[in-house]
C-alpha cells in the first residue's frame, strides 16, 4: 500500500504539518531507511510501528536532525527543511524524546527543564534567573497537568517522571511537534496507563505526536493513523479505526515469505524428551513477571518455534535456559536430568548449543580475535588445551576449519572478530555451536540483521541438525522463520505461551491474532486476553 | 590490529615524552642544559654495570607490583590497595625473619617469601568477596584499606613489635638467614632473579594459558566470558588473589633484600605500591611493557642522585618530571575506565554516520 497517500473524507480534511519525500538513509552499504513516505497531520497521534532494526529511530532521528538524510526530502508546513542538528529540529518546532533520557541526575526538576535556554537575570546578565524560571515551569506544569515538584532532583523521581520532564524540556521550548521513541518501555504497567492518557491531553491541547513503538495494544488505544516500517520501507500507512491489532501484527512481521528451506518433517517413533520446561517462571529488572509460568516439551528430531513481537518474554526465556539470568520458579529437565539455573558452563558440558540474541554481546568479543572466539567456551577441553596451556596449532587448524567448512568470509585469519559483517559473525557462532556437537541447540533470532545467504544457510544448518536427531529451541520474531523451520510452534505473548500451533495446518492470521494477545474461541469467536 | 599496537605504544611512550620535554623546559628556565642533564640521569643507572645492576635492584619489587596490578587491570578490575598488601606481606615476612629462627638460609628465606605471599593474599581477601559477591566496587575497598594497613602497621611497629635499641621506629632486623645476599660486588640479590622468574610464568600464563584468556574475555566483554562459560565471580576471587600474592611477595622481597627490618618509611614514598600503577599503566598492563617500565621507571629512581651530584639541578626535578608521567598517563587512565576520548568520537560520529546499531 502505498503511503503519503492516506485520504480523508471531506469535511475532515486535516492540514499535513510534516511529510517526508522517498527519504533514504544508508550507513555505508546497509540502507537503514529506504525511500520513506511519511505524512504527519496537525494535531494527530500518528505511530509508527516496525520489529527492532526496522529503521524507526533513524527515520526519527532525521526528523529531529541528529541524522542527516542520505537523499530525499522533509517538508515542514509545505516548506521544505534541512536540519543540521537538534537545536534547528527544536526552532522549528520539532521536539523528541529519546529512549534513554537525557537528563542531570544531580540536578532538579526546572534546571533541567530549562537546561541550556536559562534566563539570564534582568540586571547582571550573567546570572540565572531562578525565580523567573521557576515561575515560567510551574505554568506550564499547571498548563499540561504535570504533578511534579520543581524542586526535586532527578535521582529522586521514579522513571515515569523522569518522563514527565523530558516531555516538559520539549514543552517548555514549545514545540509543535512531539517525536517520542518507544516511551512505554521503561515504564510499569500503571505509569503507561497514566502516560497514554497525558499523550491524550496533550493532543488535546493541540500537540502533534510521533509516537515510535512495537506494543500494538498501545498504539491502538491512542494514534490516530499508523504507518508500519519493515526493513526500512514503509509497508502501509491505515487509520487507527480501520485497522486490528492482529492485522497490524501480520503487516509487521510481512506476509511475503522471502525464502523457505526445503524442510521435510520425518515424524519419528522413538522420539525421546530433551528439553521439558515447566511453570517456568522469572521477573524482569523492575520486578515484572517477565516469563509466566510457561511450560513445554521438545524432543529429539524436532524443532519447537516460540514466535512472539519482541517484548514479551522471549529474550528472558532464553536467558534462563542459556544460565544467564534466574529463574524464580518452575523446573527445566535437559535429558531427564534437572538443570534449573545452571550455569552455562554446566550447560554446555552437557551437550546444550546456544546461539544467542545478542550476537555482539554474549555470543562474541568482538575485542578478540578468530580464533579465541573460536574456542570460546571449550577453552579447557582437549585439543584446545592441555593442563591450562594452550595448543595453538590445534587451535589455529581448528579455527580455519570452522572457517572453510562454514563459508565464513575473512579478511585477516589473525584478527579480530570486528572484522566480520553481521553475517559472517553469526557464522562464526553457528559454527562454534554446531561443532560443539550439541544434543540441544537454542537459537534466539538467529538470523536478525543477517543478509539473505546466511539466513539461507544458517536455516539449512539448522534443518540439517534436526535431521540428525537433535533438538531445537528456535525462538524469533520473524514470523517466516518460525514457519518454515518449525515442526510445533508455540506463541508467546505477556510472558505466556499463549498457544501452540501446528505449522502444517495453521494460518498466518491465526498466528497473527496470538500474537496480538487473542485466542480464537470455538464457541465465542475471537477473546482477547 | 597494527594500529591498536600502534596507539597502546603512543599512549605509554607520550606522557614520558611529554614529561621530559616540560622537565627539559623547567631545566632551560633554571639555566641548565636539559640534554647534558638527562644524559648523566640515564647514562649511569642504565650504561654503567653498578649502575645497571642498581636499578635492576630497585626494579625487582617494581616489577612484582606492576604485574600485582596489571593483572587485575586486564580484567577491568582495579586493585588500589597493592600498596596495603606489599606492607602488610613485607611486615609480616620481616616478623617471620626476625622470629623464627631457622637456622636452613634456604628453608628460611622460603618461609619468610611463603608469609609474605600468604599476608598479601589473605588482605586482598575482603575486597574480592565483597566485589565478587556483593558486587561492592572493589577501587574504593582496596584503597581505603590502604590506609588502615598504614595506621595497623604503624601501632604493630612502635607498639608490640619495636625494636627497643633502635632510636627510631623499627622493628627487629631479620636474622642473616633470612636476608638475601649480594650477587658479587653488584647491588643485586637472588631476588631480582626470583622476581624475574615470577614475571617469566607471568607472561606464559597470559599469552600461552587458559588463565590469560580468561582475563582478556572478563576484560573485554563479561557477558560474552559469562555466556561461554566463564564463573566471572570465580575468576574476579582468583584475580585478586593473584595480585595481592604478587604484591605481598614484592613487599616480603623488598624486606629481605634491601630493607632488613619495617620502618614507617618502608616502602618509601609515594611507595612501592603507587609506583607499581604508574609502571602498570606506562607499560599498558601488558607484562612485557612492565617490565620495561619497571626498568625505566627504577633507573628514573636511581638516576635522581645523579643528577643532583653531577650537575648543579636539584634532584627535585626528578618528582617533577614523576608527577608530570602520573599527570600525562592519568589522561589515558581515564580513557580506560570512563571511555572519554572513545565518548567524544562518537559524539563526533553521531553528526552523519553510525548512530545506535541496526541489527
Amino acid at each position: 500500500m502505498p503511503s503519503g497517500t492516506a485520504s480523508f473524507p471531506p469535511g475532515v480534511d486535516m492540514e499535513t504539518i510534516l511529510s517526508t519525500k522517498a527519504l533514504t538513509k544508508k550507513f555505508g552499504g546497509f540502507t537503514a531507511n529506504d525511500q520513506i513516505f511519511l505524512t504527519v497531520h496537525e494535531g494527530q497521534i500518528k505511530a509508527i510501528v516496525g520489529e527492532n532494526g526496522a529503521g524507526k529511530t533513524t527515520l526519527m532521528n532525521m526528523l529531529y536532525g541528529e541524522l542527516q538524510p542520505t537523499s530525499g526530502e522533509i517538508f515542514l508546513r509545505g516548506e521544505k527543511v534541512e536540519f543540521s542538528s537538534p537545536r534547528d529540529a527544536i526552532t522549528k518546532g520539532i521536539g523528541m524524546v529519546h529512549q534513554h533520557f537525557m537528563l542531570v541526575p544531580s540536578m532538579t526538576v526546572y534546571e533541567n527543564i530549562v537546561l541550556g535556554a536559562e534566563i539570564p537575570g534582568e540586571h547582571l546578565k550573567f546570572l540565572i534567573d531562578r525565580k523567573e524560571e521557576k515561575r515560567r515551569c510551574q505554568s506550564l506544569t499547571e498548563k499540561y497537568g504535570y504533578d511534579l515538584d520543581l524542586n526535586e532532583k532527578i535521582s529522586e523521581l521514579s522513571i515515569g517522571e523522569q518522563q514527565k520532564v523530558e516531555i516538559l524540556k520539549m514543552l517548555y521550548r514549545d514545540v509543535d511537534i512531539l517525536i517520542l521513541d518507544e516511551p512505554t518501555s521503561v515504564l510499569t504497567p500503571q505509569e503507561v496507563d497514566e502516560f497514554l492518557k497525558q499523550l491524550v491531553d496533550l493532543k488535546a491541547k493541540g500537540k502533534t505526536i510521533i509516537l515510535i513503538s512495537h506494543k500494538l495494544r498501545e498504539i491502538m488505544g491512542v494514534s490516530d493513523e499508523i504507518t508500519v516500517i519493515k526493513r526500512g520501507k514503509t509497508i502501509g500507512n491505515v487509520k487507527t479505526e480501520e485497522t486490528s491489532e492482529p492485522a497490524l501484527a501480520q503487516m509487521m512481521v510481512g506476509r511475503k515469505v522471502l525464502l523457505t528451506v526445503q524442510n521435510q518433517y520425518k515424524p519419528t517413533d522413538n522420539k525421546r524428551v530433551m528439553l521439558q520446561v515447566k511453570n517456568l517462571q522469572t521477573n524482569d529488572r523492575l520486578g515484572k513477571l517477565a516469563v509466566d509460568h510457561v511450560s513445554f516439551t521438545i524432543h529429539s528430531g524436532e524443532v519447537f518455534g516460540i514466535v512472539g513481537v519482541d517484548g514479551n518474554g522471549q529474550t528472558e526465556l532464553v536467558k534462563i535456559l542459556s544460565g544467564m539470568m534466574e529463574a524464580t520458579g518452575g523446573t527445566v529437565e535437559y535429558n531427564g536430568q534437572e538443570i534449573t539455573n545452571c550455569l552455562s558452563d554446566q550447560l554446555r558440558k552437557s551437550g546444550i548449543g546456544i546461539i544467542p540474541e545478542d550476537r555482539y554481546g554474549e555470543g562474541l568479543c568482538q575485542e578478540m580475535s578468530l580464533c579465541q572466539n573460536a574456542i570460546a567456551g571449550a577453552v579447557t577441553s582437549k585439543p584446545f588445551s592441555r593442563h591450562a596451556v594452550f595448543n595453538r596449532k590445534q587451535i589455529n587448524e581448528y579455527c580455519q576449519h570452522l572457517i572453510d567448512a562454514y563459508q565464513i568470509h575473512i579478511a585477516d585469519f589473525n584478527g579480530n572478530v570486528s572484522q566480520l559483517s553481521g553475517g559472517n559473525a553469526q557464522k562464526l557462532i553457528v559454527a562454534r555451536e554446531m561443532e560443539g556437537e550439541p544434543r540441544l541447540l537454542i537459537a534466539c533470532q538467529p538470523t536478525r540483521g543477517v543478509d539473505i545467504g546466511a539466513i539461507e544457510f544458517i536455516h539449512r544448518q539448522i534443518i540439517d541438525f534436526r535431521d540428525r536427531g537433535g533438538a531445537v529451541l528456535l525462538v524469533s520474531s520473524e514470523l517466516n522463520e518460525i514457519l518454515s523451520l518449525s515442526d510445533r510452534i508455540g506463541v508467546m505473548y505477556k510472558g505466556k505461551i499463549i498457544g501452540e500451533v501446528d505449522p502444517r495446518t495453521t494460518t498466518e492470521t491465526e498466528i497473527g491474532l496470538l500474537m496480538a494477545g487473542m485466542v480464537p474461541d470455538l464457541e465465542n469467536g475471537i477473546r482477547s486476553i | 590490529m597494527k594500529r591498536i599496537k600502534w596507539k597502546n605504544l603512543a599512549n605509554s611512550v607520550l606522557p614520558v615524552f611529554f614529561a621530559l620535554l616540560i622537565g627539559a623546559v623547567i631545566m632551560l628556565a633554571m639555566g641548565h642544559n636539559p640534554l647534558n642533564a638527562y644524559r648523566i640521569m640515564f647514562e649511569r643507572p642504565l650504561f654503567t654495570l653498578r649502575g645497571l645492576t642498581n636499578t635492576l635492584h630497585i626494579a625487582g619489587p617494581l616489577l612484582l607490583a606492576g604485574l600485582a596490578i596489571a593483572v587485575t587491570f586486564r580484567s577491568n578490575l582495579y586493585n588500589m590497595g597493592v600498596e596495603g598488601q606489599l606492607i602488610f606481606g613485607g611486615f609480616l615476612a620481616g616478623l617471620a625473619g626476625a622470629y623464627l629462627h631457622i637456622p636452613n638460609p634456604f628453608l628460611h628465606k622460603f618461609v619468610c617469601l611463603v608469609v609474605g605471599i600468604i599476608a598479601g593474599m589473605m588482605f586482598v581477601l575482603i575486597p574480592a568477596i565483597l566485589r565478587a559477591f556483593l558486587r561492592v566496587d572493589e577501587m574504593v575497598v582496596t584503597l581505603t584499606l590502604n590506609y588502615v594497613m598504614m595506621t595497623v602497621l604503624e601501632y604493630l611497629s612502635s607498639g608490640p613489635f619495636r625494636n627497643q635499641g633502635a632510636g627510631y621506629v623499627s622493628t627487629n632486623t631479620i636474622d642473616k638467614t633470612a636476608m638475601f645476599n649480594r650477587i658479587g660486588k653488584t647491588r643485586l640479590t637472588p631476588f631480582f632473579i626470583i622476581a624475574f622468574l615470577v614475571f617469566l610464568l607471568f607472561f606464559f600464563m597470559h599469552k600461552r594459558m587458559v588463565f590469560g584468556y580468561r582475563g582478556e574475555a572478563v576484560g573485554k566483554n563479561p557477558e560474552f566470558a559469562e555466556a561461554t562459560g566463564l564463573r566471572v565471580r570465580r575468576h574476579i576471587v582468583q584475580v585478586m588473589i593473584i595480585s595481592g600474592a604478587l604484591a605481598g611477595l614484592a613487599g616480603a622481597g623488598h624486606m629481605m633484600s634491601h630493607e632488613f627490618n619495617y620502618t614507617l618509611s618502608f616502602s618509601g614514598t609515594p611507595g612501592i605500591g603507587w609506583d607499581g600503577m604508574l609502571i602498570s599503566l606506562l607499560g599498558g598492563h601488558s607484562p612485557a611493557g612492565v617490565l620495561i617500565a619497571a626498568v625505566f621507571y627504577s633507573a628514573l629512581k636511581t638516576g635522581s642522585d645523579n643528577i643532583n651530584m653531577y650537575t648543579g639541578i636539584p634532584k627535585e626535578i626528578v618528582a617533577i618530571i614523576q608527577g608530570l608521567i602520573v599527570l600525562f598517563l592519568s589522561i589515558r587512565f581515564i580513557n580506560d575506565r570512563f571511555g572519554l576520548t572513545k565518548r567524544w568520537r562518537n559524539k563526533r560520529n553521531m553528526k552523519g554516520t553510525v548512530h545506535g546499531t541496526f541489527e
